[in-house]
């Protein structure tokens, strides 16, 4: 068996926020970690330095928090970071006055630390659907010490 | 507004005035831009209004604005065409006749493109009537036009004449006549009858104009007024020689083929010069070559040319540009035209054409120094176009010939001299794109290619003649050495350099035309080569660590490229043939160890083989370079390595050829083969592992060169008793660097090893082969999937590059499922059934991952289900649904959210491919019904595959958005698999529920209305399966459709009308009112049918519905 190739112990989740990555593979729609955010890439291109030099690559990505276009150019068989991003699913539970919303999480404990999205019309999507009693499940990203809520979703109930 | 004219009769001058006052009001407010809406709405209803023609021609007589001219005869011209068949005989020929008679009077003056529109419109009338007017009405216009072009009313007239006939011919011609909503037949009876009827008498009063006014132009020092006829009467003959004949045999053609689209057979495909052959038929010969056409013209041409120094001519004035252009076009008349029993006649016509051309382009250097320093270009580029139109016409050898009787050489040494000219200028100045030398270099090269092409595929028995061949070689040489220089002087130039395959196809046509060149000569050519090639690889040896070898390097790659050519064609999947010319020549040649082209071969080899020591590749072998020699070995490869006999061969009568055998046995299995195998195999996994993160490099690697070695099945028995093919194999399973590849190269990689376990000598041992292969892949899967921190482990980046690399492999792997590894493969993919659905469900927001899953199973099941015996397809089914469900439970009512709109698009085009995979999973279900290989007896109990599949429509149809839709993609694979479904298996879609059921027919209603008329095709296909399959089940006394074709009261007790009815409705709605493509209308037609059958009296009804309406 695999067992000195492969390690799925995770022998601290979230100790490391980044994981090194040649950037040959760090392809489009995959993570980067460029000037200290955490992007998703949308265009690699590759070009050479000079005509026998080594290949490089070239990324346009966007931050996946504020939504910023960063750029890098990196050779393409050296490392570069990736972050670990995670999404963790919970059910709203209720929406406070001041917009904060609160989580029910896997342990059943809640999570009361993230506000409604700015976007005006999924906040009031969330706000009717948990109004009508619907079940209301809403993705979380988090990522390099940042969290923010990147989808929701009507599991149905309610009338 | 205009209405009154038609009727008013003579007296009203006044309001004729008033109309011609409104219109150039108009014309002038559109040419000062003022309220241009309300003036194009004055012109317009001028166009519409009935039988306008009096205040037109009023206008064309009166006004004094050339404008408000130019659109009454617009006017004239339109409303003719739409009230041609109300008009009298009288009228029609009137109005022709009032437009020849105002062009011929006015004929001096000035406002050229008035008399242009007038006498086009005079031509469209004509063609209008064409084929009612007797030849007697035809004669009468056409003697006027005759008297105008003899010149006895002047040149102006003279010019006005030709002019017409021009605007005549040129609306008679297919290509370029205007639209008058006429059938087809009728433009093409108009073009018959011009081409048998007029057209040569067209060209001879062109003939006859232009030797009219030739002695005036000839005596004259100065530019005379008679110039501009003669240039009108040249363009009259260019335009007529262009025309397409297609009468010409002999008018045996019994019916008109409207819709075979005339093209010529003979245009090459790949030339990027134009070339039409001229070939008007036998009852040209008089006009064309017994009068001494020929030779009026170069007379006149020439003598032109010496008047070039004098006011008003120079190189390009119109009428050396026409002479010239008719020149160039006599070059390639050809056919019947010429007496079957009259060899010489046509010798002669070129001989004389060329002996003209000649002080264009000979001596060379001269005229190349002299454009150079300022001269215009066109003559010798024109010079060149004829070449290639005599070289279109003649075969190499009688191409060589024809300048033998006038010059000490032949015809190629001519063409060589001026190409190598045309080489250097353009070596000269490379920088500058637009220069003339570009041109006349790939017009130079289309020549060469024109006269060797025929060649090359005649079986080597061709040869050039022997100073051919030297012309052929110094040429090449030349032209190898100027590939090499701009290569080297490339080298440092940091432009946005593609990779090596799109520079290759970017230069490919080239390559290939030197190639041809090459090949033409490869006594000299392929030793010379061979030296450039060792000169470059001695320069880079010793210039080691000194010396900078980016130029050495740069020439090189281009070196291997051009020889790549020489040696080897494309094979494009097939197997390439070694060329012609390399396995006839080197007769002389006994021992394969002194064949020019093994030798060649060897040595290219041999460097190659460097790249694998450490230090080499380090100071040689760029990732540019070797792109050039893994293009080159997979190139090579193709056509020399292993060569089974009887199917690399080329003609049978060559075999005993001495010199050929030892070019084919010496790579072959039994004495060089395996060893220059290993070698390759050995350089590929030096390009795969020790050039990380060179994207091209391995894509490269993987795809053309050890995709197309597996490809040939006495390879593979080889590569699988190799150490080297061995080491890949297990680098492949066990080597962790191997990961590092990007996922096509992983996929491409894991397809080529799984390919090659055909050389196993048994099926069994294949499988194990594959089984060994993968096992690696899947228990990591496994593993991976049973791990009780999956969650969070899974959201791990290393892990997830993990995931995708090994789903990658398993695809490569599942696509290239064969009968021989086929258990093998089901297996394979059977192991990673359970892990594939968790990690579906672990990685629901990692769209990358999913797509991969998805992929994955697409291509497993589409290789494996034909294949699969009852039970495993039930298992295999009810996996594709869970996989469905659990898809679908994901994104069903799912909204993402992000500050970013790219993101966001992003997110629903990644949506729109996850959703193609999933119909594509669906088709491949389907095909289970069309193409099972399985063992069971038809009575065995299998699963109904139509349920399964409309039932996995259902699954993912309301992910299907009409947004999504617009993909057109998307669109088209959607309605394929609903069409296929609803024509074969209509009785599945009868039995869903009515929810489901009009799930789908709502999708059909969506189709029809689409733009794409595929998507409309598939639609009405549909529709006429249901219909026909409820008209047939109901007539043999069953429900058909029931319910849903009858209609049902819903419980508030309205009543909704059957889907049938529905759908007869909408079938004749779209088919009377809206705009549709002609291409719909037969499908149209058979949708239509059954639908009128299910439901006659609705038909009926709404026919007489339509009656009613129209009945004012």
């Amino acid at each position: 068996m695999s067992d000195e190739e492969h390690h799925f112990e995770s022998s601290d989740a979230g100790a490391s926020k980044t994981y090194p990555q040649q950037a040959g593979n760090i392809r489009k729609g995959g993570h980067i970690v460029i000037k200290g955010r955490p992007c998703k890439v949308v265009e690699v291109s590759t070009s050479k330095t000079g005509k026998h030099g080594h290949a490089k690559c070239h990324f346009v990505a966007i931050d996946i928090f504020t939504a910023k276009k960063l750029e890098d150019i990196v050779p393409s068989s050296h490392n570069c970071d990736v972050p670990h991003v995670n999404r963790i699913d919970y059910q709203l539970i209720d929406i406070s006055e001041n917009g904060f919303v609160s989580l029910l999480t896997d342990s059943g404990g809640t999570k009361d630390d993230l506000k409604l999205p700015t976007d005006d019309n999924l906040s009031a999507l969330m706000k009717s659907g948990f109004e009508e009693g619907k079940d209301v499940v809403v993705s979380v990203m988090s990522s390099m010490g940042e969290e923010q809520i990147c989808a929701v979703k009507e599991v149905g109930g309610g009338k | 507004m205009f209405n009154g004219i038609a009727g008013g009769g003579a007296e009203d001058l006044p309001q004729l005035q008033s109309t011609m006052r409104a219109i150039e009001l108009a014309c002038s407010y559109i040419q000062i831009n003022t309220n241009p809406a309300a003036a194009e709405a004055t012109i317009l209803s001028l166009h519409q209004s009935p039988q306008p023609y009096k205040a037109c021609r009023f206008i064309l007589e009166n006004s004094q604005v050339a404008s408000a001219r130019f659109q009454a005869a617009a006017a004239i011209k339109e409303a003719a065409i739409r009230e041609w068949s109300f008009l009298s005989t009288e009228d029609k020929g009137g109005l022709i006749s009032f437009c020849l008679g105002y062009v011929i009077q006015h004929a001096n003056s000035s406002d050229a493109y008035v008399f242009s529109k007038v006498s086009s419109v005079a031509a469209q009338l004509m063609k209008r009537g064409w084929l009612e007017f007797t030849p007697a009405e035809k004669e009468v216009f056409f003697y006027q036009i005759n008297q105008a072009i003899l010149g006895s009313r002047g040149l102006d007239v003279q010019f006005i004449g030709i002019h017409f006939l021009e605007s005549l011919v040129s609306e008679f011609s297919p290509s370029t006549s205007s639209a008058m909503s006429l059938p087809r037949e009728f433009h093409e009876n108009c073009r018959k009858s011009l081409e048998q009827n007029y057209l040569k008498t067209f060209y001879s009063w062109a003939q006859d104009a232009a030797l009219s006014v030739t002695n005036k132009i000839v005596e004259s020092n100065s530019d005379v007024p008679e110039v501009k006829v003669c240039n009108a009467a040249l363009r009259l003959m260019h335009q007529i020689l262009n025309w397409e004949f297609r009468y010409s045999k002999g008018g045996t053609k019994g019916s008109i083929n409207v819709f075979s689209d005339g093209m010529r057979s003979d245009t090459a495909s790949s030339r990027k010069t134009e070339c039409v052959i001229v070939q008007p038929g036998a009852s040209w010969c008089d006009v064309l070559l017994s009068s001494s056409h020929v030779g009026w013209l170069i007379n006149l041409y020439s003598s032109l040319r010496q008047k070039f120094a004098f006011e008003g001519y120079w190189l390009d004035c119109p009428v050396a540009v026409s002479a010239r252009k008719l020149i160039v076009q006599l070059c390639s008349l050809a056919g019947e035209v010429f007496p079957s029993n009259n060899a010489q006649m046509r010798e002669q016509h070129l001989l004389l054409l060329l002996s003209g051309v000649l002080p264009w382009i000979d001596p060379p250097d001269v005229i190349s120094k002299e454009i150079e320093e300022g001269r215009s270009g066109s003559e010798m580029i024109d010079g060149c176009r004829a070449l290639l139109s005599i070289a279109t016409v003649t075969t190499a050898v009688d191409f060589d010939r024809l300048l033998r009787s006038i010059r000490p050489f032949g015809t190629l040494t001519l063409l060589s001299l001026l190409m190598g000219e045309v080489v250097k200028v353009l070596l000269a100045n490379s920088n500058d794109k637009e220069t003339w030398s570009y041109e006349a270099r790939d017009i130079l090269l289309d020549t060469w290619t024109t006269l060797l092409a025929s060649m090359d595929g005649s079986g080597g028995n061709a040869w050039l003649p022997p100073e051919g061949m030297h012309a052929a070689a110094s040429l090449f040489s030349l032209i190898a050495e100027s590939e090499l220089k701009l290569a080297s002087a490339s080298a440092t130039t940091d432009e946005d350099d593609a990779d090596c395959l799109a520079s290759v196809s970017a230069m490919d046509e080239r390559l290939g035309s030197y190639a041809l060149i090459a090949r033409a000569a490869v006594d000299a050519t392929v030793p010379f080569l061979t030296k450039l090639f060792s000169d470059r690889v001695a320069r880079l040896h010793q210039g080691r660590g000194t010396v900078d070898p980016t130029e050495t390097l740069e020439e090189v790659y281009s070196l291997l490229l051009i020889i790549g050519h020489v040696l080897a064609d494309e094979g494009e999947g097939e197997t390439a043939l070694v060329p012609d010319a390399l396995q006839t020549h080197f007769v002389d040649v006994v021992e394969a160890g002194n064949h020019p082209v093994v030798l060649l071969s060897s040595s290219i080899v041999k460097f190659a083989e460097q790249c694998l020591d450490a230090n080499m590749r380090s100071s040689i072998f760029s990732p540019r370079l070797m792109e050039a020699v893994i293009w080159f070995l997979a190139r090579w490869s193709f056509t020399y390595l292993m060569l089974v006999e009887d199917c690399n061969l080329g003609s049978n009568q060559l075999q005993s050829l001495p010199s050929r055998a030892c070019l084919f046995t010496f790579f072959n299995e039994h004495n060089q083969g395996k060893f220059v195998l290993d070698i390759i195999v050995r350089i590929s996994l030096t390009s795969l592992m020790s050039y990380p993160g060179e994207k091209d490099l391995q894509e490269l690697t993987c795809h053309q060169l050890l995709h197309a070695l597996v490809r040939r099945r006495n390879i593979c028995f080889h590569l699988l008793s190799l150490d080297s093919w061995r080491n890949l194999a297990n680098a492949f399973a066990n080597d962790k660097s191997l990961f590092l590849l990007n996922g096509v190269s992983q996929r491409s990689l894991a397809q080529t090893l799984v390919l090659s376990a055909y050389g196993m000598r048994s099926s069994d041992a294949s499988n194990q082969y594959v089984k060994d292969l993968m096992a690696h892949m899947t228990s990591s899967l496994v593993d991976l999937a049973n791990n009780s921190d999956l969650k969070n482990l899974a959201q791990q980046p290393d892990i997830i590059m993990l995931v995708s690399c090994v789903l990658e492999r398993l695809r490569g792997a599942a696509s290239a499922t064969e009968p021989r590894t086929q258990r093998a493969i089901y297996e394979m993919g059977l192991s990673v059934m359970n892990p594939v659905l968790r990690l579906l469900e672990v990685y629901k927001h990692e769209s990358a991952v999913i797509y991969l899953l998805l992929k994955f199973v697409v291509d497993w099941v589409d290789g494996q289900i034909s294949y699969l015996e009852a039970h495993e397809t039930a298992g295999v089914v009810n996996f594709c649904m869970s996989l469905l469900q659990i898809y679908s439970s994901h994104n069903i009512g799912k909204i993402s959210l992000s500050l970013s709109s790219t993101l966001l698009n992003e997110a629903k085009t990644e949506k729109y491919k996850d959703l193609r995979a999933l119909l594509q999973l669906l088709s491949h279900l389907c095909s289970k019904d069309m193409v099972d290989f399985s063992s069971d007896s038809i009575e065995t109990q299998s699963t109904n595959i139509s349920q399964v599949v409309f039932f996995g429509l259902h699954i993912i149809t309301p992910l299907i958005t009409l947004e999504l839709l617009k993909y057109p993609k998307l669109c088209f694979d959607y309605f394929s698999l609903i069409s296929h479904m609803l024509e074969v298996y209509p009785e599945t879609l009868a039995q869903l529920n009515s929810d489901a059921f009009n799930h789908v027919l709502t999708t059909v209603d969506f189709g029809l209305h689409q733009q794409d008329v595929d998507i409309v095709t598939m639609c009405l296909r549909a529709l006429k399966a249901l219909a026909s399959y409820h008209y047939k089940e109901t007539k043999a006394g069953n429900t058909g459709l029931g319910s849903h074709a009858s209609g049902q009261t819903d419980p508030n007790g309205v009543f909704h009308e059957g889907i049938l009815s529905r759908f007869l409705r909408k079938l004749l709605q779209f088919l009377l009112f809206e705009d549709y493509s002609t291409d719909l209308v037969s499908t149209a037609a058979d949708a239509l049918f059954p639908l009128i059958l299910c439901e006659p009296n609705l038909y009926q009804g709404l026919g007489n519905e339509l009656i009613e309406k129209q009945g004012w």
